[in-house]
């Protein structure tokens, strides 16, 4: 077992990059930059916040008693939700215009898979959760699969975005509320903007549960540090493994 | 008071409706329409001096029930003279005429007050079966419409079935039915009074705008005037502070519904609604729906038959499991599913570890090649 080298003249070797190849020792390199990581987070906890008050608007389960002037708890949740989906939505956005503007590894071709080896990838990274292979294959940013799941996430956020700036537009007493209300019509009125609203939230929730155990399960199976690069940037990768990419 | 100086005071007069109480009608009007109470003199200037428009009201497929919301007032009120005053031509559940006196009068309208009269529809129209489903006179209801429509000044669709299709519209719509701007594409002027049945005060308020301004309302995207149809019946709702505060009915009959607590969780659709309801309320302004203890079903919204159903849940059921099941039950259950199946395959995963490295939970052998393990 060799480290693999890029041969003289840059063309890119047909290398079969294993967890083993390590031989070599690690290095330290820096993958995600400081706007992925905290646009991460943010609409980590974005979410969270949102899904426990949205859960409470969609079906209110506390019902506090006394005089109706001395409680506020739906108004309460209702501006939480409205608060932090401002919060989500502008990280959304940044995160999205991070994509062309962004470090290497924060840009659409990470989610795309584009390239042939990164389409293929995409079949080898589901042969490892269905046990076809034991082998993830390795990547230094987003594994394809991954990426690729990721855009569906994205397309979730805006089909939460859209959906809840049309319900919004509803009560809104705000001009630049109040026309979003052309959303409703091409959503199919408000009622089933609201339909679209709580299936969304319920597939962003089976993809948090899907996240963390992939997160733990991967980052288990590379040996990389892939949980611990989400909070300091770091990857800790095979010496030369990030010519792969470059 | 002098004697009447024009058809509407006579006809005031004879049906003992003061002047008090018709220039009381003309502020609430203004009012209605959103304009300050000083309108109400241009409002009953218009209404007595004005030329009466032709209007012909025609019903396909309904149940007639617009025409009962619109004649049955409790008294002859002012707000009846004023429809009455409009030169209704054609209406068939209240004209004298029958057979082909009545359609001769449908045709006399249509071909010499061509672009000058207002018709109003009641009732969807059926395209199935080339129209079969609801024939007048020997012609069918989408004929009738398209000759009468196309020729009209302005068309007034009452009810959501005409607007949207309605009742007959709903899955699986077997007669083909459609609203009137569906059916009849190309129509220049559309106002759209939807809910069922339409609340007259609306249908009033608009043909008195109508004939005070000569143009008619602001409309939403839906066609609907923005003074009716503008704000979300939740927003406007009188139990709207116990929604706020959390205080919601979970039975009926319960202690909070004796104590008029928000219907949120009963299914009301107030807050995807859009009418004037809790302003205006129906009857005369003697009661609505949320008012009696009921939620709102959302009858003026399209497809409602189809997109409110079930009334007494909050959303509709999810794809493959029932119109009446909870998509955020099914939603749940994914979610834990989901969770289940990543735990399980994570055991699994750690199971064959287990095995494959003898049981030591450590990185695999490098020197062991691609058969060794994967951890």
């Amino acid at each position: 077992m060799t480290p693999p080298t890029t041969t003289a003249g840059g063309a890119r070797p047909e290398v079969s990059y294993r967890a083993k190849d390590e031989t070599g020792g690690l290095e330290r390199v820096y993958v995600w930059d400081a706007v992925v990581r905290l646009t991460h987070w943010i609409i980590m906890l974005a979410i969270l916040i949102q899904a426990v008050t949205g859960i409470y608007i969609g079906r209110p389960f506390f019902i506090p008693a006394g005089a109706e002037d001395q409680q506020f708890v739906m108004g309460t949740m209702k501006v939480v939700h409205s608060y932090t989906a401002i919060v989500f939505t502008l990280a959304v956005l940044v995160r999205v215009g991070w994509m062309f503007v962004g470090s290497y590894y924060a840009r659409w071709h990470q989610f795309v898979p584009a390239s042939a080896r990164r389409r293929r990838d995409v079949w080898s990274m589901l042969k490892f959760y269905t046990f076809l292979s034991r082998e993830p294959p390795l990547n230094v940013g987003h594994n394809p699969l991954a990426g690729l799941t990721y855009l569906l996430v994205f397309a979730l956020y805006f089909t939460m975005i859209v959906t809840g700036l049309a319900l919004y537009s509803v009560g809104a007493g705000v001009s630049y509320m109040k026309m979003w209300d052309f959303l409703l019509p091409i959503l199919g009125g408000a009622q089933t903007a609201r339909w679209i609203h709580h299936i969304a939230m319920w597939l962003l929730l089976g993809f948090f549960a899907h996240h963390i155990w992939s997160a733990i399960l991967v980052s288990r199976s590379e040996g990389h540090g892939l949980i611990d690069s989400m909070f300091s940037g770091y990857k800790f990768l095979p010496r030369s493994w990030r010519k792969r990419d470059e | 008071m002098d004697g009447p100086t024009s058809d509407l005071c006579r006809e005031l007069e004879a049906r003992g409706v003061s002047r008090r109480e018709f220039l009381g009608f003309c502020s609430a009007m203004a009012v209605m329409i959103g304009l300050p109470k000083s309108a109400a003199a241009a409002i009953a200037d218009a209404l007595e001096n004005k030329p009466k428009p032709t209007l012909v009201w025609l019903e396909f497929q309904d149940c007639a029930g617009n025409t009962e919301s619109f004649l049955r007032s409790s008294k002859p009120s002012a707000a009846e003279v004023v429809l009455d005053l409009l030169s209704i031509d054609y209406h068939e559940t209240i004209m004298a005429a029958a057979g082909h006196r009545a359609e001769e009068a449908l045709e006399s309208v249509v071909k010499n007050k061509q672009g000058q009269y207002i018709a109003v529809v009641e009732g969807s129209i059926p395209t199935g079966a080339n129209g079969a489903y609801c024939t007048i006179g020997g012609k069918s209801a989408l004929q009738i419409a398209n000759e009468v429509c196309s020729n009209a000044a302005a068309v007034i669709a009452v009810g959501t079935c005409a607007t949207f299709g309605g009742l007959p519209a709903a899955s699986p719509n077997p007669t083909g039915a459609l609203g009137v701007a569906d059916a009849v594409p190309g129509i220049k002027t559309q106002i759209n009074l939807s809910a069922c049945p339409v609340n007259a005060e609306n249908l009033t308020a608009t043909v008195v705008y109508f004939l005070t301004y000569g143009r008619w309302p602001a409309t939403d995207a839906l066609n609907r005037p923005l003074f009716a149809y503008g704000k979300s019946i939740h927003d406007n709702c009188e139990r709207r502070a116990h929604y706020d505060s959390g205080q919601y009915v979970e039975q009926w009959g319960d202690e909070a519904h004796r104590q008029g607590h928000c219907l949120y969780k009963m299914g009301c659709k107030g807050p995807v609604s859009f009418q004037n309801c809790p302003n205006v309320g129906w009857n005369d302004n003697t009661s609505w729906p949320i008012a009696c203890g009921h939620g709102c079903i959302g009858c003026a919204e399209p497809d409602f038959w189809d997109k409110m159903t079930p009334f007494y849940a909050h959303l509709p059921g999810f794809p493959g499991f029932g119109k009446a099941s909870n998509i955020d039950k099914v939603g749940f259950w994914g979610t834990v599913g989901v969770a289940a199946a990543f735990g399980t395959h994570t055991l699994i995963h750690l199971g064959k570890k287990l095995v494959g490295s003898g049981g030591e939970d450590k990185p695999a052998d490098p020197t062991k090649g691609s058969e060794g393990g994967d951890a």
